[in-house]
């Protein structure tokens, strides 16, 4: 101890282990992991022509990687998905399967992270976000879930009048801006970029997909009965919520006009959570679902006169199901708490408008007066 | 005029390096509180200054932790070491010049580092999110420093060293190891996958654990016999404390890992060391608090000491939590929690700083002469303890929460797991608001007995130089 060379050949021999270990130790173990093919032949080697993992990411994915890096992302999302036994993330639906150090080798950021103030992201490109949704809740996380303590990123976007194709259709909060719609800056697309590409939907010769018994929970679905929801109406409202984001075909894009969060445009488009005539007579919606509407129509007491055209794309091509799993959505979603609409009722609804031409809006007052 | 006793010829030598860093730690102390509560107000209000990229969460939350460690933490290492060191070796210190000229570089490095950060070149290691252009600087001064702090050891009246020579000479060495370990790992020849992952975290929280942990337990054992007059209670376990941290810290820092994508033995052996570190821990708890207990009332007299007290009492309490938070099965709740953020701030707030702290009060008047008032003390010490515990208990118990709501899948993530934490959060505001306050008085009343008259500081030091 009191000889200053020894003590100092002491203290780094002790730091010297740890070094072997953690950094020598570990690069000679793992440091050269390449990829490889979900299953590998008998006698353990590669088979010819099958697809390696983990695949690299895309050019645009990577300038995103380090957006996302230079942002500070790491702060609050990590990027693994735990050992079932340490921890709960495939049952929360972050995953189909642990995260394994071989997914990481091609990546040039490794973002594990060591925080989850917002989940993980190791698989968000799994989870069927569009990319309108990944740009809306980089602008506004607060305006998808609106307890979110994601910082708004508007500095990543531009506020313009006069919209193009690949603008989003979400209206700023600050009521100045409101007829302004919101272009991604080429850092906003960098990073959708790399959310969509981050995926582990693949499985290694280490580690294979885990069955759960719990179905994914989608953020927000709040189940009819305010506890949870039996299996068959989770699925529904699932795939509903699916259609009622979708912007392509087989979807609704419902959220176009009432809005991700259910409450459409003041004056423009009238809200669906809370409105009367989402949690009211099934009829109705089913015939609105399918032919649209027109005219006036009093919601809340409130009234609009827009255009609703026929949903889905094309227009008016929603099948018996997706209409009941929209509608089924709608009616359990921001709050709402309402009976399922079944295939079957969607389709009782549907012969007896035998006759009636197709993409025929239908009129309030042609909805109310049979009712009453 | 009698000649002056030795310690006052090697207080006056150590005068311009320790106002130096003190005044330059005492900004950075400001600057990361500043960042501290701009981080816990973004949590609280998620639209607060929204609009400026360079104030985004994640950089600010970043910027703070490193202007805490190397800013505050750095600066004040140099001044309490060089002083201790200093004392104890019956030097005086030498190359005054040279160690404020690393000092600047050191600072500006920071400075240069954090605007990196904020502009958006943070490179995502933990703890050396500074870019990458800003470490030879860092390092170069650092190296400096510590060469003319082994200058005053190796001139030391006394052959036989003591337990604070020990930890304060082994941090002041392993942080450039540690530095390069990571330098060459990351950057010069980057591992690839997760590798970099067990390596960043390895050296992240080992910065916490040899480096600002030793300084702290060494002033300590040098302030509570300084101040008491009395000898540490057990002293002969002391340097089996000191193998103890030396052997095994490196080794527990890796837990963090539990469940990750590494190989199962990395977070294993740590969990394994982390348990270990009950010996230790032990150890210094007896040593200091066996003392201290001897002589309560005289604690509670002494300011300094009522710090230092405050800061190994902490330092105990806190290490046997994370011992048992680092069990698997208590690990899989608090895990990615912000558990974190208490452990952390635990170590920089409640410990490392208290002790500072104390040790500041303990030599500031002895080196410059001049006193801190009283009540300005007491108001420190009081709002930095009621400030620290109410940060402690939010982030403790908004942790537990955390944790054990997140553990539940059928709870959607934001609307119910974030949102039972957000009061949590709001205490944490208001406990950085307190911290803020006292830091504020704490470091004017530093820079008003450092700078009694900002200026004729220089010439009246040329003037006292030259006598």
């Amino acid at each position: 101890m009191n000889n200053l060379a020894k003590f100092t050949i002491g203290i780094f021999f002790t730091l010297g282990m740890a070094w072997l270990a953690f950094v020598v130790g570990a690069r000679s173990q793992f440091g050269d992991l390449v990829p490889t093919s979900e299953v590998l032949d008998d006698d353990g080697s590669v088979p010819e022509d099958a697809e390696l993992f983990p695949v690299d990411i895309s050019g645009m994915a990577k300038q995103g990687a380090e957006e996302y890096a230079a942002l500070g992302c790491v702060t609050c999302h990590t990027q693994q998905v735990r050992r079932v036994e340490a921890g709960f993330d495939v049952e929360r639906g972050w995953g189909k399967r642990p995260s394994a150090p071989r997914d990481y080798v091609l990546q040039e950021h490794v973002l594990l992270g060591n925080s989850r103030i917002g989940p993980d992201l190791a698989n968000v490109g799994l989870r069927n976000y569009s990319d309108e949704w990944l740009h809306q809740h980089l602008f506004e996380p607060q305006s998808i879930f609106p307890s979110s303590l994601c910082p708004p990123s508007p500095f990543l976007y531009q506020l313009v009048d006069e919209p193009v194709y690949s603008d989003i259709g979400i209206a700023p909060k600050n009521n100045m801006d409101k007829n302004r719609t919101v272009r991604p800056s080429i850092r906003a697309n960098r990073l959708v970029a790399y959310l969509q590409e981050l995926k582990q939907d693949y499985e290694l010769p280490e580690v294979s997909f885990i069955e759960t018994e719990e179905e994914l929970v989608e953020e927000e679905v709040i189940s009819s009965a305010g506890g949870e929801a039996p299996k068959w109406l989770q699925d529904q409202i699932d795939t509903g919520k699916e259609i009622y984001m979708k912007a392509a075909p087989g979807g609704g894009m419902c959220f176009a006009c009432h809005q991700q969060n259910g409450e459409g445009i003041a004056g423009q488009f009238p809200p669906l959570a809370g409105s009367d005539w989402v949690l009211g007579n099934k009829e109705r919606l089913i015939k609105i679902s399918m032919y649209g509407l027109m005219g006036e129509i009093e919601v809340n007491g409130v009234k609009y006169n827009n255009v609703m055209a026929p949903p889905g794309i094309p227009p008016g091509s929603l099948t018996n199901e997706q209409i009941a799993n929209v509608l089924t959505y709608i009616r359990n979603d921001w709050g709402n708490s309402a009976s399922a609409v079944s295939a079957e009722e969607v389709a009782t609804v549907r012969a007896s408008l035998k006759g009636r031409a197709p993409m025929q809006m239908f009129t309030s007052a042609e909805l109310t007066t049979p009712i009453q | 005029m009698p000649a002056d006793s030795p310690d006052k010829v090697i207080d006056r030598s150590a005068k311009l390096v320790f106002s130096f860093f003190l005044s330059s730690a005492g900004l950075w102390l400001l600057m990361a509180a500043l960042l501290a509560y701009l981080a816990a107000a973004k949590l609280t209000d998620p639209f607060f200054l929204s609009s400026y990229e360079f104030l985004t969460y994640g950089k600010i939350k970043v910027a703070q932790a490193n202007a805490f460690v190397y800013g505050w933490g750095g600066n004040s290492i140099f001044a309490v070491s060089l002083w201790i060191l200093a004392r104890l070796s019956q030097a005086e210190v030498r190359g005054s010049v040279f160690l404020v000229f690393a000092g600047v570089i050191w600072n500006l490095a920071i400075t240069f580092g954090l605007l990196g950060i904020m502009d958006g070149h943070m490179s995502g290691h933990e703890m050396l999110e500074m870019p990458t252009e800003v470490w030879p600087a860092m390092l170069i001064s650092y190296l400096i420093i510590t060469f003319l702090a082994l200058v005053i050891h190796r001139s030391r009246q006394v052959r036989e060293t003591i337990a604070p020579q020990w930890f304060i000479l082994a941090a002041l060495l392993w942080f450039p190891a540690l530095f390069l370990i990571a330098w060459n790992g990351l950057e010069i020849n980057p591992a690839r996958g997760t590798l970099q992952t067990v390596l960043s975290m390895w050296y992240g929280q080992s910065l916490v654990w040899l480096w600002l942990t030793p300084v702290a337990l060494g002033a300590a054992y040098y302030l509570i016999p300084a101040i008491l007059g009395r000898t540490i209670d057990k002293y002969y376990l002391a340097i089996f404390g000191f193998w103890c941290i030396a052997a095994l810290a490196p080794w527990s820092v890796v837990h963090h890992l539990e469940g990750g994508p590494v190989p199962m033995w990395i977070p294993a052996v740590g969990t394994v060391m982390s348990i270990a570190m009950v010996f230790p821990i032990a150890v210094a708890s007896t040593n200091f608090h066996a003392t201290a207990f001897m002589d309560i009332g005289k604690v509670w007299h002494s300011l300094p000491l009522r710090f230092v007290i405050f800061g190994t009492l902490s330092y105990t309490i806190s290490s046997y939590i994370g011992v048992v938070f680092s069990l698997p099965a208590v690990a899989k709740i608090t895990q990615f929690t912000i558990i974190n953020e208490f452990h952390f701030n635990q170590r920089v707030y409640g410990f490392f700083s208290m002790i500072i702290f104390g040790a500041v009060y303990f030599a500031l008047p002895r080196i410059t002469g001049r006193e801190i008032p009283k009540a300005a003390k007491s108001f420190h010490f009081w709002t930095s303890t009621l400030g620290v515990l109410m940060l402690l208990l939010a982030y403790l118990i908004g942790g537990l929460t955390h944790g054990v709501l997140a553990g539940q899948p059928s709870l959607p993530w934001s609307s119910s797991v974030i949102h039972s934490i957000q009061p949590y959060f709001l205490i944490t505001k208001f406990a950085f608001i307190i911290l803020a306050f006292s830091q504020f008085v704490f470091v004017v009343n530093v820079w008003r007995i450092i700078f009694p008259n900002p200026f004729v500081y220089f010439s009246a030091e040329n003037k006292e130089a030259s006598v």
